[in-house]
């Protein structure tokens, strides 16, 4: 519930004067709603009451009223629905800034499970539960029923108590669904349906490799049996919803009954006119429909948390380290002309039983291509990510260009350093839009020269739209050999000092990998390479082959 | 799990339609009941009146002594009562059936899917993982919300404008004109909203979507330096996106409204109307006599009831659409995947036929192909091959990409329906022992999937079922596989969990302990390979071949690569190409 309790209060701070206006515009059709049933029984009975004993009244005024009530409450519906929702989507626009912004500064870099950040979207979309659904209905429940009781108790004592008792029960109703939350049926509910995601995603992708090891139809049962899980957690949530639902609508109908004795009763001891008895009696009628507004929103609250909590952890993981709070080391300039230095550096996984790299030391000079060899899983993309700093080493240091990497400021160290991996990801916008990534103020001619000289400009000027040509899912198929070169197109939009290919050819045929170690050589200038390779290829075009030792052997 | 292939995807059978629409029925009932409490409390504030007026407050106490109010409110909450277990009944009822249906919808989805041949098309994972749960989870509130509001509302509306027109015409006419008048205006605007409201559901997948792109590419827009430009992006398509739903939501708010209006005006008539003929300023509107006061009440107190099944259904409608949204894209799954295209030929749940098969490809089978011609998407694979491998050999099967490597591996596991010709393994037809012998052969892809779970629990698929196995023999895979080292390496060795995908591992790392998991097959006779050494580091190559080396000796090996270290083990090399000569000319054009 803590979760809940930071949405609701992160959406206040984000904009209060939304969060205070969707309020007050639901309060005002509430009031006219009311206020017509109440007017209407008021007015008949006067109507009656005047018909019989030939009495004036005055009838325009009341028929005005209740015709202006119709009208309030319509239009008030109206606006109390489009406030609300512009301030919901309001915050959850800054929410996913919010959320990119964090993901940005986490220190954890790992790649992340597609299938659960996939479930992130879910949860975004479903904390629009929390105002709409939760802080709207019960703030206006509070607010009408401290009117009503008010007025109650300016009219009569016995309205008063008979109202503060159901009024109560109302109340106790949430305090329950809120104080006896079966948060654990949620955790199910929500474990069991990561669970078919995840098998279900694993069935698709492994379908080949589960017809030969262990079955289909063995993949699908645990799937089944989560499916099975779902229902029945699920079938408890529900339960307790209706359950809710039909207390509050017996709770609203006992309330009418109790009402009417009150109101005859008191008509009878003279404490008030017939017509305003009549009058109480059709606002209790209206109150159910108002008070049971809540309690769907309530039900749901335990998952509500669920997601809450999870989008709130992701909002709250720890910052990177400020670089700017050490005090920079600067090597002297004549002491080594080298651009990229590695000195003792150790690393370890967090996790890890022993370190990776052991105080490895390393220079590159200027205009030098230095590959980095060794067996898979001896270090070798490490070193790349220590190089680019998006790894910490544990002990030892970097330097670039002299100068501690540690201090190095963010925007000149991604000026200076350009890094070509394996896993080049593209992303699912246009051509453009994924080469301009690189380089913001790229023209048209220089996006066009990038990709000549990745050997795909052919190939996009074939697509109809060129440049605006969406990649990904639904759109321009590219091969692997294609994506790997519209990467290279990108990286030949900067103009590094030091590039870093991180197994740039990995996966692909021999013809394609020279063809994009060629380009990228006779681009690359006088910029350093530092090259993660295991082809003879790469090793072959390097000035200098730095071989890194079986993990826990001594260089050799 | 046989009866419903018969049923299309997501719809409630016989029983459960039925069902359903008793729970909408006992919701009616439990609304109709609101009638004759009406009835009772018009009834006592009718008597009120008149008491009040005949003999003043004391003829009113001493009717109270008579303990008729008291009657009253007991009978008001005996009913309430029985109308709260109605509705309690309807509720749990439709939930039920609600939760059947999407329960059987899922094991649809699943068995259509466990019976589709691998190497067939398929969605990709994100999007099926998506719809057999959220979309399927849409269907609940279609069956459980919607379907029962539309029985509640063929019942109610119609009853209450019965009773009404009893006591007066008038006040059921009003009803019956702002009652209908409310879905026409609905339809009205709800055509313009939903086709808008469609673009705008659109519009927030995407950007959900270019989120979750942004984040996973996260990495390279770090490295471009191009991380807080992107923040911007988001920002800016966030704000287009609420300035477009608000546009939308306008539209979709009114007809909304105009239901409200219609509600509240046709409540406010009808409450001006018996206010003025009790006046006697109006005189018609009843069948003669003129309207008394517990009529006029009574009218005014069913007025709102009238509209509620009204505003319950316009609630549910939202309910309804993404249901049967969700059920066109469900049938659309089961059409793409579904019996009507390829299918594995033979269930592998044919457990009978299992052991006698086993038996019979115990030791190294021969192979052979005889007059095989297979036809794949209009493409001709093979055309008239015939191919002997005898028992033990190992054949290498060359040829550049294309040329049908796959499709000849696929055609022995079971893959493939052929057009023409026969298979036969150890003289059995390749389609009778497909499924046993998946279950018995090392295979060994070009690209291994590793699956959620331990690292054991990965190896131990490689076993078939009550096979004992012990922690020696993993270990003795992992060491034929060169992966010992990784594994020991791990913080948690054998129980180390592993993601989607063998998630933590490197791609060298997967195809390792993918070997190993094939290595665990110690009693398979055959062995088949498919480019195992693509993309491998001439390192993880080497081990990779040299548990190849291991695998295939004493077994029948195919092993397709053009890798020459493969093709430099001892064994019989066979160009596809040339094989399958019939391509070139049979080619469809």
């Amino acid at each position: 519930m803590k979760a809940v309790w930071q949405i609701v209060s992160s959406q206040y701070r984000h904009d209060r004067f939304h969060f205070w206006l969707g309020i007050l515009a639901a309060i005002l059709p509430a009031v006219a709603g009311i206020l017509l049933l109440g007017v209407s029984g008021w007015f008949i009975t006067a109507a009656a009451l005047a018909g019989l004993s030939g009495a004036f009244l005055n009838i325009f005024a009341p028929s005005a009223i209740i015709r202006a009530l119709a009208i309030i409450r319509t239009g008030g519906r109206y606006g109390e629905r489009v406030v609300t929702h512009d301030a919901t989507f309001r915050f959850l626009a800054a929410l996913r800034n919010q959320l990119f912004a964090a993901f940005v500064a986490t220190k954890d870099r790992h790649r992340r499970s597609a299938v659960l950040l996939n479930r992130l979207t879910l949860d975004i979309t479903a904390l629009d539960t929390v105002y709409l659904r939760i802080v709207v209905p019960v703030l206006l429940c509070g607010v009408i029923a401290a009117g009503l009781l008010c007025v109650w108790f300016a009219i009569s004592l016995p309205m008063f108590v008979a109202g503060a008792v159901f009024l109560g029960a109302w109340a106790g109703l949430a305090w329950v669904s809120v104080a006896r939350a079966d948060a654990k049926a949620a955790r199910r509910a929500d474990a069991a349906s990561d669970a078919i995601r995840l098998r279900a995603a694993d069935l698709v992708a492994g379908r080949r490799d589960l017809a030969i090891y262990g079955g289909l139809d063995a993949a699908a049962a645990p799937i089944l049996s989560a499916a099975d899980r779902l229902t029945v957690a699920e079938d408890v949530e529900e339960c307790r919803a209706t359950r809710l639902i039909c207390l509050s609508s017996l709770v609203g109908q006992t309330f009418l009954a109790v009402s009417l004795a009150v109101a005859i009763v008191g008509t009878a001891q003279a404490a008030f006119t017939p017509a305003l008895a009549v009058g109480l009696v059709l606002v209790v009628v209206a109150l159910p429909e108002l008070f049971s507004m809540a309690l769907p929103g309530l039900a749901r609250l335990p998952r509500t948390a669920l997601a809450a909590k999870r989008v709130s952890a992701l909002q709250s993981t720890p910052l990177a380290q400020t670089t700017s709070a050490q005090t920079p080391v600067i090597r002297q300039p004549g002491d080594n002309p080298a651009l990229l230095g590695f000195e003792g550096v150790t690393f370890r996984y967090p996790g890890a039983a022993r370190n990776v790299l052991e105080t490895l030391s390393f220079d590159i000079r200027k205009g030098e291509v230095v590959a980095i060899a060794g067996r898979s899983g001896c270090g070798k993309s490490t070193v790349a990510a220590i190089a680019a700093r998006m790894l910490e080493p544990r002990t030892g240091r970097v330097f670039l260009e002299g100068q501690d990497l540690r201090t190095y400021d963010e925007q000149a160290l991604r000026r200076s350093i350009t890094v070509l991996g394996q896993r080049a990801y593209l992303f699912n916008d246009t051509v453009a839009a994924n080469l301009r990534i690189a380089n913001a103020d790229a023209s048209e001619a220089d996006l066009w020269a990038a990709l000549e000289h990745a050997a795909l400009a052919d190939r996009i000027a074939e697509s109809p739209l060129g440049f605006g040509t969406v990649l990904g899912e639904g759109g321009l198929g590219l091969s692997g050999g294609e994506q790997r070169r519209l990467a290279l197109a990108r990286a030949f939009l900067t103009r590094p000092q030091l590039f870093i290919l991180d197994e740039m050819t990995e996966g692909l045929d021999k013809e394609t990998s020279r063809d994009v170690l060629s380009r990228f050589l006779e681009f690359r200038g006088s910029a350093s390479v530092l090259m993660i390779a295991h082809k003879r290829l790469e090793l072959e075009a390097a000035d200098r082959i730095l071989r890194l030792p079986e993990p826990g052997h001594e260089i050799r | 799990m046989q009866r419903q292939a018969h049923a299309a995807i997501g719809q409630p059978l016989e029983g459960e339609g039925r069902a359903l629409r008793r729970t909408g029925y006992l919701l009616g009932v439990s609304d109709l009941l609101w009638i004759p409490q009406a009835g009772l409390i018009s009834i006592a504030l009718g008597k009120m009146l008149a008491d009040l007026s005949g003999a003043g407050a004391a003829g009113l106490q001493s009717a109270l002594v008579s303990g008729q109010l008291f009657l009253i409110v007991a009978a008001l909450v005996c009913l309430a009562l029985l109308r709260t277990f109605l509705q309690n009944q309807a509720l749990n009822g439709a939930r039920r059936v609600a939760h059947k249906i999407q329960s059987r919808a899922r094991e649809h989805i699943l068995q259509v899917s466990v019976k589709r041949s691998p190497s067939a098309d398929f969605p990709a994972s994100g999007a099926f993982a998506a719809r057999i749960t959220e979309q399927v989870d849409l269907l609940g509130p279609y069956y459980r919300n919607y379907l029962p509001q539309v029985m509640r509302l063929k019942l109610v509306p119609l009853a209450i404008v019965l009773v009404t027109a009893w006591f007066s015409w008038l006040a059921a006419l009003i009803l019956l004109i702002c009652g209908p008048l409310i879905p026409v205006f609905m339809a009205l605007i709800g055509m313009r909203a939903k086709a808008a409201s469609a673009a705008q559901q659109e519009e927030l997948t995407r950007l959900s979507g270019m989120l979750l792109d942004r984040i996973r590419g996260l990495e390279t827009l770090i490295l471009f330096g191009a991380a807080e430009r992107t923040e911007d992006d988001i920002r800016s398509a966030g704000e287009r996106f609420r300035l477009g739903t608000m546009r939308v939501l306008k539209i979709a708010f009114l007809s909304s409204t105009v239901l409200e209006l219609f509600s509240a005006l046709g409540i406010a008539f009808c409450a001006v109307y018996v206010g003025f003929s009790l006046l006697g300023d109006i005189q018609f509107g009843t069948w003669g006599a003129p309207l008394t006061y517990s009529a006029g009440l009574f009218v005014l107190l069913l007025a709102p009831d009238f509209f509620a099944p009204l505003r319950a259904y316009a609630a549910a409608y939202h309910d309804r659409a993404a249901g049967i949204a969700a059920l066109e894209k469900l049938a659309a799954l089961i059409a793409e995947i579904g019996p009507d295209s390829p299918q594995l030929p033979e269930c592998i749940s044919m457990e009978h036929s299992a052991a006698v098969a086993l038996e019979g490809i115990s030791s190294p089978p021969s192979i052979r192909f005889s007059d095989v011609t297979l036809t794949l998407a209009g493409r001709r694979i093979f055309a008239n091959m015939d191919l002997d491998v005898a028992p033990g050999e190992t054949v290498f099967l060359a040829g550049p990409s294309g040329s049908g490597k796959t499709t000849l591996l696929d055609c022995l596991l079971g893959f493939h329906n052929l057009a023409e010709g026969d298979i036969r393994i150890d003289g059995k037809s390749a389609r009778q022992v497909a499924g046993p012998l998946r279950r018995n052969v090392i295979w060994i892809s070009q690209s291994p999937r590793l699956f959620h779970g331990s690292l054991k629990a990965n190896l131990l698929k490689g076993v078939e079922n009550g096979v004992p196995v012990n922690e020696d023999d993993l270990w003795q895979a992992l060491r034929l596989a060169g992966a010992e080292e990784l594994v020991r390496r791990l913080p948690h060795g054998l129980a180390t969990q592993l993601g989607e995908d063998g998630f933590g591992l490197s791609v060298g790392e997967i195809r390792r302990v993918a070997l190993a998991r094939a290595a665990m097959r110690r009693n398979a006779a055959l062995v088949l390979a498919d480019e195992p050494t693509a993309g491998l580091d001439e390192d993880t190559a080497a081990d990779v071949i040299r548990g190849l080396k291991t695998l295939t000796a004493g077994r029948t090996s195919l092993i397709a690569s053009h890798d020459p270290a493969v093709l430099e083990m001892p064994g019989r090399t066979i160009d596809l190409v040339d094989l399958a000569a019939g391509v070139r000319e049979g080619a469809a054009p």
